[in-house]
């Protein structure tokens, strides 16, 4: 045989051999019997990377030591990527048993398309039931689409203001601003220096300039989805606000790192943010501290922000999987994981929970919950409403364009984009 | 001595005693002929098929539905995506910005590896050194380079921010102001390919033999006119194959932009694999990304087929 | 004397480029080793003024980094070695066998570098899965076995070996596998090297590959691991910076031992 073939029939085999010896097997669900008494085990992916993972690391451990029978392994990638992974994991059955998909809650409409997610049935009051009585509201209403829950809040954040005493004590501001109009006010005052009195992102953030808007009293949709930036209310508030990034009172196009860079820096007096922030605020050696989003003309109100955990409709172990999402939800994991993490519970009924009461961060965050909204909650191609007008508009006019030309171009492309048909 | 030879041996040029043989046979004589070519070319070949011309034609596929991945069935769009595509402006945006980046990053990686070249093509220890370092980024990853020099022009904390303002200036949003936005990432990606540039037309310099100089400065030649009439020349098809390589890569723009800008702002910096990585992956329309792909593979095949053309070369020999 | 002038002006460019260069990398190098508040406090410093090491240590207590190290060593080193084999066997073809349908693989080989990346991930996904390959070291490796850039810049350099060698060779008696392995080869080790180094900076470097054909922990490479630091809202540069800074100091090494054979030119003489 010619000694070519050979050499083939060598690297064929080779391949083969190499096809043999596999790394670590698919984490794939064993296909033993699904009842309870066996020990199963699950998969949930998560783009929980960054400094709040240890939380979330935390509580999967606390579930495993709990639950001998049930065995979760978490296994955190960037949000991109599991973007880019789950939509084909799922649909072909390769997937995690549960996952979140993305950190905006509208991505679940996404999945409904391709009918990737399991209804949760397993809700009341009881052991191992999911409490959607006592959940964030708002969360369960944008996740719950004709009459049927497909994910809980794997966590609810809400923005408050954080502010460095030092800035202010030096500009001679006594306590952070309780109204809009201070607000502004203040934002003039602690410029000067090199120092912003505020730090505000447009893109690549969690949203910071919808509360802007709310605290004016106008907003970005209405419930019909059609688009309100071209509404009085709208243009007086994009103008006020965008007339403090063009005085440089605040940076413009700035991403949400780089935002919190600014912060950190003390080159920024102020910032709206999470509750993620401040242990690395603390660390970068800041006067921290945190107040309520100043209120607006319609009182108080902030963003909320919230992340679903959904379970693969071709799971196979949906009891099980639902167990997990119970104990999430349940008030000693919510404990737990508030402690950790500074989040407020994404439960309604802790709110005189001693532990949590005076522990200052979360009591901060958690007390925002009942007023904070959702960012375009329900809105049809939510994603490039974002980022092909909300995104551009502010950046159109903190660079100095005419609100009202810009916000007017904003609404066709709004309205076009979620059918809105006025 | 006896030629023994053990297998098919590659035949010499007009070698071509077969014709007084049936075709089929001499259909098989030349598949025997072949054969050893085949098996060599076998691994690479099969993998190139399997895992990339396939999941290409599996692409262009996609391009005619209205994709969503894991849907039971696939919506027919037929050319809709391509129409859609053709009154898209963000598409158009983006087409514009990928040319301008490609044009100007391969004239300037040209022009600066030719010049660095030249300049560097003893073999003293001090232009081996210098030429390393130069070639020292081709070697780190996109996006550590785009991540770093991010922060390095970021206006409040990075270091060219701090050099200017120490010296008394105005700190510049590189990345965060539109007009700068997209001559700043041009910057990075030749910063990053200049060296492997030099590299590729050092070789070219290297092969030009001496004797051409000579002949060149009898008649009175030096200087600007050398390069011009002698080096040039000599250099075209690395020239060639080097502006083939950077075009292809430079319109294929990804790492550096998703890093630094992420298309922005204002989709000043929006290059057509952003807007297809966007569409698949954020937006969930696959088909679309797919008809994205195909006219930017169209639009690559076209800018090198006019290489080859302006260099009037034929044979990549 | 205008020489002088015009090399002195040639030397202080050259200069001006080697700072250009080597900054970023002193920056880096030094951020990785910076606090957050010495970061802040004096961004025109180059060094960090205080040192501390936290970069580093959050890098090796958060990921299982040595697990990750070896992955990537894994698939670079296993996957350079296969690519290295077909790319110079396919090239071997292409440079020394007259087939037919030689010009057309050619082609197709170089028309296989236009199309970006993102297009065929999802398919190949896809394929992957009902291969069964999703998360296995044979997913990672076999479909990166091969590399166009690689064929046709051993193709280039096959060229311009003398055919005399082959003849030599082939009048003893020795068949094609025979001179590829015993001439073409040895011969061939600067471009060789070349690609392999390139080969090997690419795979190590590679981001968007292990992460999507992966999912596990313990099956992610290095870049792909220093990643789960990074965030929308992540404000460790020292952290970033390390993982960054680590992740290059294999290839730096690699490229110190290798670079002898491509910087001088020698390897590429092909390509003229």
């Amino acid at each position: 045989m010619p000694k070519s073939l050979t050499i083939a029939a060598a690297l064929a085999a080779s391949a083969l051999a190499l096809a043999g010896c596999a790394g670590p097997a698919p984490s794939q669900p064993s296909t033993t019997s699904s009842s309870s008494q066996e020990k199963v085990a699950l998969t949930l992916w998560t783009g929980f990377t960054g400094g709040d993972r240890p939380a979330y690391d935390a509580l999967v451990k606390a579930f495993n030591d709990s639950h001998p029978d049930i065995q979760v392994t978490m296994e955190v990638q960037p949000w991109d990527t599991i973007g880019q992974k789950l939509p084909a994991a799922w649909a072909t059955g390769q997937g995690p048993d549960l996952a979140t998909p993305n950190f905006d809650p509208n991505i679940l409409s996404q999945y409904l398309k391709t009918n990737s997610l399991l209804p949760i049935t397993a809700t009341g009051t009881g052991e191992g039931q999911i409490d959607v009585e006592h959940l964030a509201p708002a969360a369960i209403k944008a996740f719950t689409q004709d009459g049927k829950l497909y994910a809980v809040p794997a966590n609810v954040a809400t923005l408050q203001l954080y502010y460095n005493k030092a800035l202010f004590a030096a500009a001679g501001i006594a306590a952070p601003p309780t109204t809009v109009d201070e607000f502004r006010a203040d934002a003039q005052k602690l410029t000067g220096n090199g120092v912003f009195g505020l730090s505000i992102a447009d893109h690549e953030t969690i949203q910071m300039w919808p509360i802007l808007q709310w605290l004016d009293g106008s907003d970005i949709v209405d419930q019909n989805n059609c688009s309100l930036l071209s509404s009085p209310e709208t243009v007086k508030s994009l103008s006020a606000w965008s007339k403090l990034v063009i005085d440089k009172f605040a940076p413009v196009g700035l991403s949400g790192a780089e935002s919190d860079s600014l912060f950190s820096a003390g080159k920024a007096a102020m910032q709206l943010n999470g509750p993620w922030a401040a242990a690395g605020y603390t660390k970068a050696g800041i006067d921290l501290g945190v107040a309520a989003v100043p209120a607006g003309v319609n009182g108080s109100t902030t963003l909320a922000s919230t992340v679903p955990m959904a379970i693969s409709a071709k799971t196979k172990y949906p009891v099980q999987a639902q167990e997990f999402l119970a104990w999430w939800t349940g008030k000693t994991a919510q404990r737990q994981f508030a402690l950790d993490s500074g989040f407020p519970p994404v439960r309604t009924d802790m709110a005189d929970d001693a532990k949590l009461a005076s522990n200052e961060v979360v009591a901060k965050f958690a007390a925002a919950l009942p007023t904070a909204r959702l960012y375009l909650p329900g809105v049809p191609s939510a994603t490039k409403v974002d980022s092909d007008v909300y995104v551009t508009l502010i950046g159109q006019i903190t660079r100095g364009e005419d609100v009202a030309k810009a916000t007017a171009e904003a609404t066709t492309k709004l309205n076009a984009l979620t059918g809105c048909s006025k | 001595m006896q030629q023994v030879s053990v297998g098919p041996v590659s035949s010499r040029p007009g070698a071509g005693g077969t014709h007084h043989l049936p075709a089929r046979r001499r259909a098989h004589r030349a598949w025997l002929r072949d054969r050893p070519a085949w098996l060599f070319a076998a691994p690479s070949l099969a993998i190139i098929l399997v895992f990339i011309v396939w999941p290409i034609i599996q692409s262009f596929r996609y391009s005619l539905y209205d994709w969503t991945v894991g849907a039971a069935e696939q919506q027919w769009v037929g050319l809709g995506n391509y129409i859609a595509l053709f009154h898209d402006e963000l598409f158009w945006n983006a087409l514009r910005i990928t040319v301008i980046f490609a044009v100007s990053s391969v004239v300037l990686q040209l022009i600066l590896g030719y010049a660095s070249a030249s300049a560097l093509q003893a073999e003293t220890w001090l232009a081996k050194a210098v030429r390393s370092i130069y070639f020292f980024p081709t070697i780190v990853a996109l996006a550590t380079i785009g991540m770093v020099w991010r922060f390095l022009l970021d206006p409040n904390i990075g270091l060219v921010a701090g050099i200017t303002v120490a010296f008394g200036g105005h700190a510049v949003g590189w990345l965060q102001d539109p007009d700068p936005a997209l001559p700043t990432v041009i910057f990075v990606n030749v910063w990053k390919n200049v060296g492997f540039t030099m590299v590729i037309l050092l070789a070219g310099l290297k092969g030009i033999p001496a004797q051409l100089y000579e002949a060149a400065r009898l008649d009175g030649a030096s200087g600007f006119r050398l390069t011009r009439h002698v080096t040039l020349p000599s250099i075209r098809p690395t020239l060639l194959l080097a502006g083939i390589m950077l075009t292809i890569n430079s319109m294929q723009v990804f790492d550096l932009v998703y890093v630094m800008t992420n298309g922005g702002p204002l989709n000043h910096t929006d290059t057509l694999v952003n807007v297809l990585y966007r569409e698949g992956f954020q937006n969930f329309r696959q088909g679309y990304a797919s008809a994205i792909a195909w006219v930017l593979f169209l639009i690559i095949l076209a800018a090198s087929a006019l290489q080859l053309k302006l260099m009037r070369y034929d044979d990549v020999d | 004397m205008s020489t002088d002038l015009r090399a002195t002006g040639r030397w202080t460019l050259l200069l001006i480029g080697v700072v250009v260069i080597a900054v970023p990398f002193i920056w880096m190098v030094g951020g990785s080793f910076r606090s957050e508040a010495d970061l802040y406090a004096n961004p025109a410093s180059l060094l960090p003024t205080t040192w501390t090491l936290h970069g580093y240590q959050s890098v090796w207590n958060d990921l299982p980094f040595a697990r990750m190290f070896l992955n990537s060593v894994i698939f670079a080193g296993i996957t350079t070695a296969l690519c290295v084999l077909f790319d110079s066997m396919f090239a071997y073809a292409l440079a020394r066998i007259p087939f037919r349908g030689s010009k057309l693989c050619f082609w197709l080989v170089i028309i296989t570098l236009m199309v970006p990346f993102q297009v065929t991930l999802i398919p190949v996904f896809i394929q992957l899965f009902n291969f069964g390959w999703l998360n296995t070291y044979q997913g990672l490796i076999i479909p990166r076995a091969t590399s166009a850039f690689g064929i046709f810049l051993l193709r280039q350099f096959f060229i311009s070996i003398p055919k005399e060698l082959d003849e030599a060779a082939r009048i003893d008696g020795a068949n094609h596998w025979q001179v590829y392995w015993r001439i073409i080869l040895p011969t061939a080790r600067p471009a060789l090297a070349t690609v392999a180094v390139l080969h090997f900076t690419n795979l190590w470097n590679d981001l968007l590959w292990p992460l999507t054909m992966t999912s596990s922990t313990e099956m992610l490479t290095l870049p792909a691991g220093l990643t789960l630091f990074a965030g929308q809202h992540v404000t460790d540069h020292a952290v970033l910076l390390a993982g960054a800074t680590i992740s290059l100091i294999p290839l730096a090494v690699a490229f110190a031992l290798a670079q002898r054979y491509f910087v001088a030119g020698v390897a590429t003489t092909g390509l003229k």
